[in-house]
């Protein structure tokens, strides 16, 4: 658990964090969202101590993290960064070993324990292992970054806009990849970020941060909602938040069991979000879908009405 | 696995070409007497036209043993200084040490040559400490180059890490940093390899002997058997540091 409690950063004369407060929960997996310059990287960066909070207190499962020796606080701490930061000079398998073996883990421990996060992560060990960074995709090197992050198997990870750098298609299966991986491992994550939509499919609670202030925080429904204000308004996407719910929402949730009708000639998949339904019933011109599971077999079917959740 | 050790061999065959020079340089070092004829050619005047004070393998001896006291100073210092300057507590000697490190390659090793002797006396000392001060700024200003130049990105990911000052420094900077400090390196020791033959004007026995005896003695051929193993013996000195560098920047 991290709990912050009346956090101040300032640089200088500059307040760059003023006051906030915030519990992240064991095995949730919270993020910070705001405009650039907002303070939520520097709120990330005090909770591992690369930068020194000026006032309040930061807490590890109850602990300051005053009290701890700032390496010994670090090495328990997983960090994933926007560029990845993998040392150049170093191979895939030498990279993410590197916590460990800051750990002084012995060396058959280290090797194993590096395998299993390759394996975990989707990096096929004779094809990545003697790899140098450069020689990766985007995508490929911010797995290593996410496996070097949970290699000594820290409870916490921070993640300081992981994503950032990589192109839509890659950035979204990652964020897949995120979430299944959450669903295994149960860490407590903090995610920064500028990008509502990553926000909004990640978060367990979404704290919505504004010139160094917590503006709102919450569930990501419950600030869709009820938005404090208007800049939380706009920035959940003002008049299209109504769409983004719909991301939040899977066919699932809205189908019902097949009826005794005639099964509509146009499909959906039963994992899709809502608004890919709405797209498909816009694009085919129909207000009613047959929806199917992994193997194309029909289970059920989504009218509009249905969709939109008119409780008519 | 199998195209590390091609790359090994392929590595360890490129060092012929250092070898070579070394061996060429050896051999005129012993064997100038060959070289009479085309000598005596070029002055015809002289009644002696081979250099014998002292035996070319001993000056070459005292040459690289200078050089190599000046450079290793060189290296420590230099890298030594811009390592401190980049850490946090020395930051502030940042521009202090750049300059200090431009003003000792301006200052001719002459003039240093010059006001070292009446503290130092003849000899050896004077010359090391010319060479010394003249070899700084290279390894001074690539060294800082070669740190300053790291992803900021892998800086923060170490200490995110939770490495220790120290571990950067050996496991990240320097490694990451070696290729360009190693190009400094080798600009240094190049430009010593000449400079160092001033020295003969100060009693520092090298190469540097029969340029100066030949000078004022007015026999070219003199001069031109100092040159010649002062040229071979930078050109082998380059080709070396070439073949180093290439193993160095093998991770790119």
């Amino acid at each position: 658990m991290i709990e912050l409690f009346d956090v101040t950063k300032r640089f200088g004369e500059e307040v760059a964090v003023d006051a906030i407060s915030l519990r992240v929960q064991k095995g949730e997996l919270c993020v910070l969202v705001g405009t650039s310059g907002c303070g939520k990287s520097t709120t990330l960066r005090m909770i591992n101590r690369l930068i020194e909070h000026s006032d309040g207190e930061i807490h590890l499962d109850g602990q300051p993290v005053r009290t701890f020796d700032e390496v010994t606080l670090r090495r328990r701490i997983g960090y994933v960064i926007q560029n990845t930061g993998l040392f150049p000079h170093w191979t895939v398998a030498r990279n993410i070993g590197l916590v460990p073996r800051l750990l002084k883990w012995p060396r058959a421990q280290v090797r194993e324990r590096v395998e299993t996060l390759m394996a975990l992560l989707g990096l096929p060990i004779e094809e990545f292992a003697a790899k140098y960074p450069h020689q990766l995709s985007g995508g490929q090197a911010q797995r290593v970054g996410v496996a070097r992050a949970l290699a000594a198997d820290p409870e916490i990870l921070l993640m300081d806009e992981p994503f950032g750098a990589l192109d839509p298609i890659t950035r979204e299966a990652l964020q897949h990849e995120l979430l299944d991986l959450q669903a295994r491992l149960h860490k407590t994550i903090v995610f920064v970020t500028h990008d509502m939509d990553e926000a909004l499919a990640l978060a367990d609670r979404l704290v919505v941060m504004r010139q160094g202030r917590i503006v709102q925080q919450g569930p990501p429904l419950e600030l869709l909602h009820e938005p404090v204000d208007d800049f939380v308004a706009s920035m959940l996407g003002g008049d299209a938040r109504g769409l983004k719910e719909a991301a939040l929402t899977r066919v699932r949730d809205r189908m019902l069991p097949l009826g005794p009708r005639l099964l509509a000639h146009e499909r959906v998949a039963v994992d899709v979000p809502l608004n890919q339904a709405l797209s498909l019933m816009l694009w085919h011109r129909v207000d009613r879908l047959t929806v199917v599971d992994d193997d194309d077999i029909p289970i059920g079917e989504l009218s509009l009405r249905r969709l939109v959740g008119s409780k008519a | 696995m199998s195209g590390d050790v091609v790359r090994q061999r392929h590595s360890l065959a490129g060092w012929w070409v250092p070898l070579a020079w070394l061996a060429l340089l050896l051999a005129l070092s012993l064997g100038m007497g060959l070289l009479e004829g085309p000598l005596r050619v070029i002055e015809p005047d002289s009644r002696d036209v081979l250099y014998v004070r002292a035996s070319f393998l001993a000056l070459l001896g005292q040459h690289v043993m200078v050089v190599g006291l000046a450079s290793l100073l060189a290296v420590l210092l230099g890298v030594g200084g811009a390592v401190a300057v980049t850490r946090p507590a020395g930051r502030d000697f940042l521009p202090l040490v750049t300059q200090l490190a431009s003003i000792g390659q301006t200052f001719p090793p002459v003039a240093v040559l010059a006001l070292a002797v009446p503290a130092l006396g003849f000899g050896t000392l004077p010359i090391v400490v010319a060479l010394l001060l003249y070899g700084l700024l290279p390894i001074v200003r690539n060294t800082l180059a070669g740190i300053q130049g790291i992803d900021p990105g892998v800086h923060e990911a170490a200490r995110g890490m939770g490495m220790t000052p120290g571990q950067i420094l050996r496991q990240v900077e320097l490694p990451l940093a070696a290729p360009v400090i190693l190009a400094g390196v080798r600009t240094s020791v190049t430009i010593n390899v000449a400079t160092a033959a001033i020295g003969a004007t100060v009693g520092a026995s090298n190469l540097g002997d029969p340029i100066i005896s030949g000078i004022v003695n007015g026999n070219t051929a003199y001069v031109l058997q100092g040159a010649l193993l002062i040229g071979l013996l930078a050109i082998t000195v380059d080709s070396a540091f070439e073949r180093l560098q290439r193993r160095v920047v093998r991770q790119g």
